[in-house]
């Protein structure tokens, strides 16, 4: 190590000398700044000599350039002295304009700095002097500006408008022409302006307030197709535009200002608009067959109609909004305001009302229609308008037609309701769908308690099975329907009914169900019981008399013939045979009322049947001389049944036989057994049985009516009780006939007999 | 000559007891009448060779009067007919102990072969 009086003595004022930054050394004797010293890196940058400088005021030798009127350098440079005087802490200017004069010439060099001026304390630490140390920063200065230069030139080429707007005031610092040409001014009119104070008619409708927001939050605004009022060539213009507020930083990452860029779109969104229009004009156009379409203006009142649109209104031309409106029917001018001051608030029209054409012939309109809105104003009302007159009439026709059908349909339910009569439907399975009031007011169930199969249940129950087997039977074979049954009616008491019923088809031929009636018989079924009560008794009270006078007839008869009074004994066999005719007519009438009322009794037991026909045949020809009764029997069988009633069967058919063919002399009686059953028929050449009457022959009361000289006595009983008690034996009866022929009835009787 | 046989006759309608008597005394009968059962079971009991009842007969049943005499010893052998206006009654009568029935209004003949038979019968 060396010692340390080997180091050389540092001559300070040297390094100074020498030192590469620049360096003057200024006295604190303000206003002048003498110089003090200098060192030879400042000399160098301001082409100054020492000379120049020392001993002089800074000021002096380093005037303000005449060709710099903005930079206030000199007020500047004081200023920072003062602050280093003041705060005894070095101060700094940044790059700042300074020119510096050419030495021999009035020019000046245009220079940027940045100086650091720092104080020197004394030993009291009072500032003594200032080292005053610029850095020539006019090299970076200029290559700043250009790229500034080139940045504006740049936003000012822009196609689309940009603006920077400075401040609290928003003063212009930048205004592009797109920008100029958007606002309707030009740059000379705005720059350095309050932005505001320039586009004065946009004052007081938001741009201020989303400004300042940027420009105190830093956040970026986007605005889309904005309507903005614009100024051009002295005329107040709606234009559109889309725009970004971003905020414009400085070095130091303040906010300063705002950057606006702007691009109108006037012409895109008025291009949006009318498609929108146009959209929903052919909508309405499409929708338009048989359709007047309207356009009305509002801010003119213009009405716009097409041809069909005028037709309707009953206009041979285009007429005004008035004169449509006076075709309007008076009554109906309430309507037309009312739906278009509902429209105004909803954007949407409709009503319907009449119009009253030149021939005072009314006329039914719908009108619908729709607002279109510009700028949140109504400016137009597109529509159409309809002619519905015919619908109209038609609903009203329709209604007519509804209150029509209602009102045959209440009377049909009156009628329905009010007849004495059960009524009844049922669909094609024979299930019930319909009974009415009369059937629910005398059975006392509801309506529900009657469908399907449940009517059934109001039935007594021996009566059940035969009446649902009866119905079920004719749904099947599709055939007219009837069945007397008894019913325990709300009174407490049975009743007696009757059910009948048609089959329904529908349209197309098809089985659709029943519609029929149930009568209440029971009043009916009282007098025939009395009736039959009556014909009972009486015929049992005729047969007392008849009895005495037949006895009477035959002692008498006996009588003479012992004494020999033959010729008058004939007499008395003749009323003998009248009152065997008698007696056969009570016998009838008996029959049937026991038949009516289900007491005609039977004994059935097994019998020979050969020997039954025989007998009765010989019995039968004693009676007969104008016949002669021919037997062709297969061999006997044994019948099981009431033989007397069989025998009753065979003696009628044989009567009427001789009865109904008073001109022929014989009859045949015949028996043959086919499939377990013994039929027997017997056949007379008789007068026979017209073809019409055939099916009605077995009915009670059905008598033969003959011509005039043939009258046939009787009651019309005989073929009835001889059908029923052939059914009561479970045999079948039948007939064939051919008129003016003769007649062959047949029973048949089952061979093996069920047990019942 | 045998002595005639007694028939007794019970109907409640005078004109058929006057008739049927008639023609059964014409026929030789010995004819004793009664206008309702009152009497006619003593009667029988004394001497009887027939009973022609008819069954409807105010105040009695001619059944339940059949029924007492086929139960009466005295009487059981009497042969009875019972006579009826309806054909229906046959089976009723027979069950009640009658030998045969016959309806009215009858046959003299009819009614006679019956009497004639039953009688034979016993």
């Amino acid at each position: 190590m060396k010692k340390s009086d080997d180091i050389p003595t540092i001559d300070y004022k040297q390094i100074f000398e020498h030192s590469p930054a620049a360096k003057l050394i200024i006295a604190v004797d303000a206003p002048v700044y003498t110089i003090l010293d200098v060192n030879r890196a400042y000399l160098m940058r301001t082409n100054s000599t020492r000379e120049d400088l020392l001993g002089k005021s800074v000021f002096n030798v380093f005037p303000a350039s005449p060709d710099d009127g903005i930079s206030e350098n000199i007020a500047l440079t004081i200023d920072s002295f003062e602050r280093a005087i003041q705060t005894k802490e070095p101060h700094t200017m940044y790059d700042y304009r300074y020119d510096i004069p050419v030495r021999g010439s009035d020019k000046f060099e245009e220079r940027y700095w940045t100086t650091t001026n720092t104080p020197l304390l004394d030993e009291h630490e009072n500032v003594k002097c200032l080292i005053h140390s610029p850095v020539n920063t006019t090299a970076i200065h200029k290559m700043e500006e250009r790229a500034q230069e080139r940045l504006f030139s740049i936003l000012m080429q822009a196609p689309v408008g940009i603006g920077i707007f400075m401040g609290p005031e928003f003063r212009v610092e930048l205004v592009n022409p797109p920008l100029c040409e958007l606002y309707g001014t030009s740059p000379e009119e705005m720059f350095g302006r309050p932005v505001f104070d320039v586009l004065k008619h946009a004052k007081g409708m938001g741009f201020e307030e989303l400004l300042e927001n940027v420009r105190i939050t830093g956040e970026t605004y986007i605005g889309e197709s904005v309507s903005v009022p614009i100024v051009r060539k002295g005329a107040l213009e709606e234009v559109y535009v889309n725009f970004v507020y971003e905020p414009f930083r400085e070095n130091d990452g303040s906010i300063s200002g705002v950057i606006a860029v702007a691009t109108e779109v006037t012409e895109e969104v008025r291009i949006r608009m009318k498609l929108k229009e146009a959209e929903e004009r052919t909508r309405l156009a499409i929708s338009a067959t048989g359709l007047g379409t309207f356009d009305l203006n509002y801010q003119t009142n213009e009405l716009v109609t097409s041809t069909v649109f005028s037709e309707i209104y009953g206009f041979q031309r285009q007429a005004t909004r008035d004169e449509y409106l006076k075709v309007v029917h008076p009554d109906d001018l309430y309507i037309h305001q009312l739906a278009h001051k509902h429209a105004l608030e909803s954007g949407r029209l409709q009503y319907e009302l009449r119009l009253v054409w030149a021939d005072k012939s009314i006329r039914w309109i719908r009108v619908e229609g729709k607002v279109i809105f510009e700028a949140g104003q109504a400016s137009r009302l597109l529509g159409t308008v309809l002619d519905i007159t015919d619908q109209v009439e038609a609903k009203k026709e329709q209604q007519k037609l509804i209150k029509l059908v209602s009102d045959s349909e209440e009377l049909l339910r009156n009628i329905t309701s009010a007849v004495p009569t059960g009524l009844w439907m049922a669909d094609s399975d024979g299930s019930v769908t319909y009974i009415n009031q009369t059937w629910i007011e005398w059975t006392g169930q509801p309506y529900e308690a009657h469908l399907g199969r449940g009517w059934i249940n109001v039935m007594v129950k021996e009566d059940r099975r035969h009446i649902a087997s009866s119905l079920l039977q004719a749904a099947r074979s599709k055939t007219v329907f009837e069945v007397e049954f008894r019913f325990l009616h709300v009174d407490g008491k049975i009743h007696w009914a009757v059910a009948s019923g048609s089959p329904q088809y529908n349209e197309d031929g098809g089985f659709t169900g029943y519609i029929g009636a149930l009568v209440d018989i029971t009043d009916l079924k009282h007098l025939q019981q009395q009736k039959d009560d009556f014909i009972g008794i009486a015929s049992h009270e005729l047969k007392t008399p008849v009895t005495s006078i037949k006895a009477y007839t035959q002692v008498l008869e006996r009588m003479m013939l012992k004494n020999g009074h033959g010729k008058d004994a004939e007499l008395i066999r003749k009323l003998d045979s009248q009152v065997n005719r008698l007696t056969k007519l009570i016998e009838d009438l008996l029959d049937v009322t026991k038949l009516n009322s289900g007491k005609l009794q039977f004994n059935d037991r097994n019998f020979d049947f050969n020997d039954l026909v025989r007998e009765l045949l010989e019995d039968l020809q004693r009676t007969t001389e104008s016949h002669i009764l021919i037997s062709e029997l297969a061999p006997t069988v044994t019948v099981f049944g009431d033989r007397e009633r069989i025998g009753q069967v065979l003696t009628n058919l044989i009567t009427n036989a001789i009865k109904y063919s008073p001109k022929s002399n014989q009859i045949i009686v015949r028996s043959t057994i086919v499939c377990n059953e013994i039929q027997l028929s017997v056949k007379d050449f008789g007068i026979g049985i017209p073809k019409a009457n055939l099916g009605r022959v077995f009915e009670q009361f059905y008598r033969v009516s003959g011509d005039m000289q043939h009258t046939f006595p009787g009651l019309g009983l005989g073929l009835y009780i001889t059908a029923e008690i052939i059914k009561r034996e479970h045999g079948r009866i039948w007939v064939t006939s051919q008129e003016g022929k003769g007649s062959t009835f047949c029973f048949s009787l089952p061979l093996i007999k069920e047990n019942t | 000559m045998h002595k005639a046989k007694k028939i007794i006759v019970a109907d409640d309608d005078p004109a058929i007891l006057d008739a049927i008597r008639l023609m059964l005394e014409f026929e030789g009968y010995d004819v004793e009448c009664f206008p309702n059962g009152n009497g006619l079971l003593d009667m029988a009991k004394e001497a009887a060779d027939l009973l022609l009842l008819d069954i409807w007969m105010s105040g009695t049943d001619g059944r339940d009067l059949c029924q007492q005499l086929k139960q009466q010893e005295s009487t059981r052998d009497i042969p009875v007919i019972m006579i009826s206006a309806s054909h229906d009654i046959k089976s009723s009568a027979l069950a009640a102990g009658a030998d045969d029935f016959l309806a009215k209004p009858f046959d003299i003949t009819e009614l006679l072969d019956k009497i004639e038979k039953n009688i034979a019968t016993n």
